[in-house]
């Protein structure tokens, strides 16, 4: 199977779209091998942070401003989405994209795009297939006809299907039942400690990632607010308070809680003050 | 935030109110002094009289700059359609340029190198009847995003009204046909947009492009049914005249017959200039209000529109019978001001000839349309002129021997680089020169 | 209704000679509409200018097979070739900087392409009409007291043709999984490291070479060769939609639908209610059902 998993270091990273930031500053590193985990709220700039790694940021008229982006040791900033997953990164995008008029075959075929080892991929499939054997009958039905757990399956495995050296997960648990979602967290446990991969996680179901990552970062309105290993932050009140649904009273906004640095805090909707260049 | 919660704006703002005289005094005047300086110039030379014209331009601007409510406005000065000073000036200047405008191109006048000024009256009266269309076609696929390609069709539609309503009925009286078109034009245009209601974007086109073959159709029918193949003539005993209980206006002088016909450039100005300034203000006020608010709401996103409880298909049908309205009054004008309208007079490429003037112009712009019809008439004109007068172009044989061809060429590259480059147009440009203007305006006098 | 109008007749010939001729003119539609739902398939692009591509294969069709007098299958080659080429100018030239822009203003550009060609051709080539291709069979046989021509036949054999090739193309190659991938979902199909960049402008490509053989068949039948010719482009506008935008089989059961209505539109009411009845149908089929016969659902995320 593929060999280690490259290590990735996003450092000052700043995106904006049009006149909009929504990543500002932001350092994030997955090493080699590891299972990091990404959390926060809608908007984030979660789903912004997967677009910058995969070069997809020109389909929504976003750019990246500053920063760098490095997989193992190498920039992948500016390089086309076919290159970078040709360089090794898989991802299993937000709200699963399936291509729905697609078979599954079709689908998970779509998936060794940047492959050309025919036989290769012909091993491939047949791993996925029992990774998820429940897929094996479903083979040449169409994508869209599925159920959400079958198709993240589909979608976990499409992203396989490259032999990745780091995947990416946006959104996993979106939309599913609980006991399909630790499902595929297991699974992916599984695949970074059998084949090495280094997986990075976006999610917004905190305890879960948190359970199963080794580093977490938690990004809010576009930076970085804390990062840790998965037990410190799990340690951490706030996080507990946001994001674990701990006691104490209601916070709906990360920002809405005092801390230290910020005298005032922010109202409902404003953005943090976006540095200066 | 009010100005009482927060003091620094209060201490830094300057509130500064005009008197009412104050604020319509350069609107007066640039309504006013055109008119004198057309009687009372007539002995002055061309070069004279455009000094003296860009020296009032000038001033009309600066009153309406100076004397422009500043501070916290009030939410009516706020809805006023000329709020702020770059706004109020260019509004002067436009009025007084548009009523000099005639007098300065009736005189006679030969610029250095035979520039084309005879033709160019009647180039400003193409713009203005094709600003009126294309504005009204703008607020329908621009503003409203209902996609249509249906509006040839309406300026058919008012060509066969101006024919029943204006020629076949009362011989002549365009007036009449005026309204009786845009009656028709609103009720057609609501029943054309029906498949808005169900269809989006490339089938909504598609169903439009239907109804202009459909529409073409009865025209060419109503043409062979009452008129034969030589098709109406708008012209002659046809030719619109002010009515003889309107004879004491000033600066109409009835001809030896006791008539008032509207034929020239410079009366034809006068007739077509107020109707395109009026619907053209029509629809930028529709845009304000309400209802125009919802149109862009339904263009976004009509399901979230429904939501927040705008009634959709009775915004889409309004959109529909409003552009169309104001584009079958278009058709009425041009078909007399043309004089006449054959078979042959709307096909495709009038279709296409609509859509280079938005996109040149700029999309969802009222301005754009002005701005497109402008260029789409005059640019023929600057290249027939650079092709018989500029030296390093005149002595290309390829460009004389296809100059319709090599317009048409043109036109397409603009169509393709303005979208590629510079998606909103030359209304787009004007705002980026305006937003120049006014910040090196501000870094002279702070 | 029409009954009043037309003067329908009770023999038969004449009806099978309508049917005959409206299907030979459905096969052309069939071979214009493909090349609308090759685009629209995979790019979501309506390609306005798609009968002035065919206008342009037409006229090099002319120059390859008949002024420069090349071997019939040499000289298609080459025309193929060129056109191929050209579909490669115009998706890097100018397509690709469109993507992710709003619909209308991609459909304005394909106008805008549309102008140039046109205008470009009517200067290198001038505004003389030119006599028709002769290069296919030209004879005709009776059959029921009905012509059926040569030429008919091998045009509805090269669409039939093309859209088996097309659909095995798609069915069972890897650009052809990549291209319905992307036109899917373009974004997930660039985050499995499929590039749409390559995909679009094999799309365009496809869909020149496509002009390329509509120009090549449509020269054969079209009274002569002009600036009159791109028309057709807009006649099967309705071919493509009751075919259903996005199905190519569609695309050849619209073009035959389509071109007998218009036969017997013409035969029985007049030239003249030709284009307004196939609108008409085209209208019909829009309201009762968008997604024409047999397109597929898009379904609208809010």
């Amino acid at each position: 199977m593929s060999g280690r998993g490259l290590d990735l270091r996003i450092q000052g990273l700043t995106v904006i779209y049009g006149g909009v930031t929504a990543l500002d500053n932001v350092n994030i590193a997955v090493p080699s091998g590891g299972f990091v985990s990404v959390l926060g709220a809608n908007g984030a700039g979660k789903t912004t942070l997967v677009r910058s790694i995969t070069s997809l940021l020109y389909l929504h008229k976003g750019r990246v401003r500053r920063g760098s982006i490095e997989l193992g040791g190498e920039s992948i900033l500016g390089k086309k989405s076919p290159d970078i997953v040709a360089a090794g990164v898989a991802q299993v995008p937000e709200g699963r994209k399936l291509f729905p008029n697609l078979t599954v075959k079709e689908n998970l075929l779509c998936g060794a795009a940047s492959r050309s080892d025919v036989s290769g991929i012909d091993e491939s499939l047949e791993q996925n297939l029992e990774l998820f054997s429940q897929l094996r009958p479903l083979l040449n039905q169409t994508a869209g006809l599925l159920s959400g757990g079958e198709q993240q399956m589909v979608a976990v495995g499409r992203a396989l299907m490259s032999q990745p050296s780091l995947l990416i997960c946006d959104e996993l648990s979106l939309g599913l039942a609980p006991k399909i979602v630790h499902r595929l967290f297991e699974l992916l446990t599984e695949i970074n400690e059998t084949r090495g991969t280094s997986i990075l996680v976006i999610e917004q179901n905190a305890s879960l990632a948190l359970q199963h990552a080794n580093d977490a970062y938690v990004l809010e309105l576009g930076r970085v607010l804390m990062e840790g290993s998965a037990a410190e932050l799990r340690g951490n009140p706030m996080v507990q308070e946001l994001y674990l649904g701990g006691g104490g009273e209601a916070h709906t906004s990360y920002a809405a809680i005092e801390r230290p640095g910020r005298s005032r805090p922010l109202e409902h909707g404003q953005r943090p003050p976006v540095a200066e260049s | 935030m009010t100005a009482t919660e927060n003091p620094a704006v209060q201490e830094t703002a300057q509130t500064y109110r005009p008197s009412t005289l104050q604020r319509f005094l350069p609107f007066v005047i640039a309504a006013v002094v055109p008119f004198i300086l057309g009687a009372t110039t007539d002995d002055l030379n061309f070069w004279w009289k455009a000094a003296i014209t860009l020296a009032i331009l000038a001033l009309v601007a600066r009153l309406a700059w100076r004397w422009t409510p500043r501070g916290e406005l009030t939410h009516r000065e706020d809805m006023r359609l000329w709020r702020t000073p770059s706004d109020r000036s260019w509004a002067a200047l436009t009025t007084f340029g548009l009523l000099v405008l005639p007098f300065i191109l009736a005189s006679d006048f030969t610029p250095p190198m035979d520039f084309p000024w005879a033709t160019w009256f009647a180039v400003v009266n193409l713009v203005l009847i094709f600003a009126m269309g294309a504005a009204a076609f703008n607020l329908l696929v621009g503003y409203s995003g209902q996609i249509s390609l249906a509006h040839v069709a309406f300026l058919a539609l008012g060509s066969i009204v101006g024919g029943i309503v204006g020629v076949q009925w009362s011989g002549g009286n365009m007036w009449l046909a005026l309204p009786a078109a845009a009656l028709a034009g609103a009720v057609v245009g609501a029943i054309s947009g029906l498949p808005a209601l169900r269809l989006k974007h490339l089938y909504l086109l598609l169903a439009t492009f239907g109804f202009h073959f459909v529409m073409m159709l009865v025209w060419r029918e109503y043409l062979q049914e009452y008129f034969g193949f030589v098709g109406i003539r708008f012209k002659g005993v046809n030719s619109p005249r002010i009515a003889s209980w309107l004879h004491w206006l000033p600066g109409i002088d009835p001809d030896e017959n006791g008539e008032f016909i509207i034929t020239g450039q410079f009366r034809w100005y006068w007739v077509l200039m107020p109707i395109a300034v009026l619907s053209i203000l029509f629809m930028v006020n529709v845009i304000r209000t309400r209802e125009g608010r919802a149109f862009a709401a339904v263009r976004d996103r009509d399901v979230s529109a429904s939501l927040l409880g705008i009634n959709v298909a009775r915004s889409k049908l309004m959109a529909f019978a409003l552009s169309s309205a104001v584009v079958a009054m278009s058709g009425v004008l041009a078909s007399f001001y043309i004089g006449s309208r054959g078979e042959d007079s709307f096909n495709v490429q009038t279709v296409l000839n609509y859509a280079i003037i938005i996109v040149v112009g700029g999309f969802s712009s009222i301005q754009g349309a002005i701005f497109g019809s402008a260029f789409f008439w005059f640019l023929p004109e600057w290249f027939k002129w650079a092709r018989e007068e500029l030296w390093f172009v005149r002595d290309i044989e390829f460009l004389s021997d296809y100059p319709s061809e090599i317009d048409l060429a043109i036109k397409g590259f603009l169509v393709v680089i303005i979208l590629m480059f510079k998606p909103d147009g030359l209304a787009g440009l004007w705002r980026d020169f305006k937003n120049w203007l006014g910040r090196s305006l501000a870094r002279r006098n702070p | 209704m029409l009954l009043a109008f037309g003067n329908f007749t009770a023999d038969p010939s004449v009806n099978l000679q309508l049917l005959i001729g409206g299907l030979a003119l459905g096969a052309i539609y069939a071979v214009v509409a493909l090349g609308f739902v090759l685009v629209y398939k995979s790019t979501d692009v309506l390609n306005l200018a798609h009968g002035e591509f065919l206008m342009l294969g037409a006229y090099f069709a002319l120059t390859f097979l008949i002024s420069e007098n090349l071997n019939f299958f040499l000289g298609v080659f080459v025309l193929l070739l060129v056109m191929l080429v050209f579909g490669l100018v115009v998706h890097y030239g100018i397509m690709r900087r469109m993507v992710g822009q709003g619909f209308f203003a991609i459909v304005l550009i394909t106008l805008g392409i549309a102008t140039i060609i046109r205008a470009l051709l009517l200067i290198f080539y001038g505004p003389t009409e030119r006599a028709r291709l002769d290069l296919l069979p030209q004879g005709s046989f009776e059959v029921g007291g009905a012509t059926v021509r040569h030429v008919d036949l091998v045009i509805f054999a090269v669409v039939a043709a093309c859209v088996l090739l097309f659909f095995l193309f798609f069915k069972y190659t890897r650009l052809g999984l990549h291209m319905r991938a992307v036109a899917d979902d373009i974004e997930a199909a660039a985050a499995m490291g499929i590039d749409p960049d390559k995909v679009y402008a094999m799309t365009w490509a496809a869909a020149m070479v496509m002009a390329g053989v509509g120009g090549l068949l449509f020269g054969h039948v079209t009274g002569a060769i002009d600036r009159s010719i791109e028309a057709i482009g807009l006649r099967a506008f309705p071919a493509a939609v009751v075919g259903g935008l996005t199905s190519l089989g569609g695309s050849i059961v619209g073009g035959l639908v389509v071109g007998v209505i218009e036969q017997f539109a013409n035969g029985h009411l007049g030239t003249k209610w030709r284009e307004p009845v196939a609108f008409s149908v085209m209208f019909v089929v829009l309201l009762v059902r968008p997604t024409g016969l047999w397109g597929r659902k898009d379904l609208e995320r809010v």
